[in-house]
């Protein structure tokens, strides 16, 4: 390759100073640069960044990364907490029945209350019997003395 | 007994049969170079410290899959590279942070006027790392700090040699241009 020939692509520069140029094409483009103005500094660059790339101080994590990781992966291995049951949304045809009954069980017991109110003495009392409930004396209640539970004495 | 500088592949096959102990051998080995990586790539300590550990168990529960074939440092900075990706990513941290301490110069250097150069040309490539794409800041991580051929890099990226080759170009000419006009 002659200096006269256009100057190479950046990249064929970039693979030379990697030694990723096949020896053929290295030592063409090493005789090329020598004397070609645009590419000469181009190389100069790219070797100058190499140099600053190893001049990056060296970093460490500073703790025992290993140790950090093991106990990630036996927590990982570990059986996890089952997760908590959410309560389930009951369908219609699940709580259909139950209801069924319910309702069922509240219309017997209803009938029945009414047959034996109907059949008792209590539903036969007069209205004013009933009402001696709310009497100074209520029905059932001890008498003091004879006049406190009838007026009249007798 | 596997010898303790054995290479890694004996160590992998021995932890794919579940071995905890040979796997962290493993990480051992490699704890420095993988942080080193996620560090520049992130440009935080504690995410770099965070993501090396996320990359190892990564690796452990992808131990299965890996084939003899591959190089084990190669196939482990593919898993910690995606993982600094998807960091970036859902981070959107494209923002470098300059590494305080760490831009101290060498302590080779006798010549304080020297020295002084160096520690200013470190900073620049700092600043300069830090504007430049991803794409580009992990090409020349791997090929200029982990020193990696372009075969290595193109296993690690995904990449053909000759997209390894012309990415680097661009990667090197991207950082020239950055840091010229850093400089100014």
């Amino acid at each position: 390759m002659s200096s006269a020939e256009p100057c190479p692509r950046t990249e064929a520069l970039s693979a030379l100073i990697d030694n990723e140029l096949g020896e053929s094409d290295r030592v063409a483009l090493d005789a090329h640069v020598a004397g070609c103005a645009i590419c000469a500094p181009v190389l100069a660059e790219f070797r100058q960044l190499r140099t600053s790339f190893a001049a990056l101080p060296g970093v460490a994590p500073g703790v025992d990364v290993a140790r950090l990781v093991e106990g990630r992966i036996a927590a990982a291995d570990a059986p996890k907490p089952r997760p908590r049951q959410q309560p389930q949304r009951l369908r219609w045809w699940q709580v259909a029945p139950a209801a069924l009954g319910g309702a069922l069980s509240l219309s017997i017991g209803a009938y029945l209350g009414s047959a034996l109110m109907l059949g008792s003495e209590v539903a036969a009392q007069p209205a004013a019997l009933q009402m001696a409930a709310f009497t100074e004396i209520p029905p059932g209640a001890l008498c003091p003395a004879l006049q406190a539970c009838n007026p009249a004495g007798r | 007994m596997l010898a303790p500088d054995g290479p890694d592949e004996d160590w992998v096959r021995r932890a794919q049969r579940g071995d905890s102990k040979a796997f962290s051998e493993l990480v051992r080995r490699h704890q420095d170079r993988v942080y080193r990586y996620l560090l520049r790539m992130l440009g935080s300590h504690d995410d770099a410290l965070e993501l090396t550990q996320d990359a190892f168990v990564k690796a452990w529960e992808a131990l299965p899959q890996w084939q003899p074939e591959a190089q084990f440092r190669t196939w482990l900075f593919r898993i910690a590279n995606n993982t600094a990706l998807d960091a970036l990513r859902r981070r959107k941290l494209v923002e470098f942070v300059p590494l305080d301490d760490a831009f101290d110069a060498p302590g080779s250097e006798p010549d304080p006027e020297r020295q002084a150069q160096a520690t200013q040309e470190i900073r620049l490539l700092e600043a300069s790392l830090k504007r430049l794409a991803p794409k580009h800041r992990e090409i020349l991580l791997l090929r200029e700090v982990e020193e990696m051929s372009y075969e290595e890099i193109g296993h690690v990226l995904s990449l053909s040699e000759g997209t390894v080759k012309s990415r680097l170009a661009r990667a090197r000419a991207a950082l020239i241009e950055i840091s010229r006009r850093n400089s100014r």
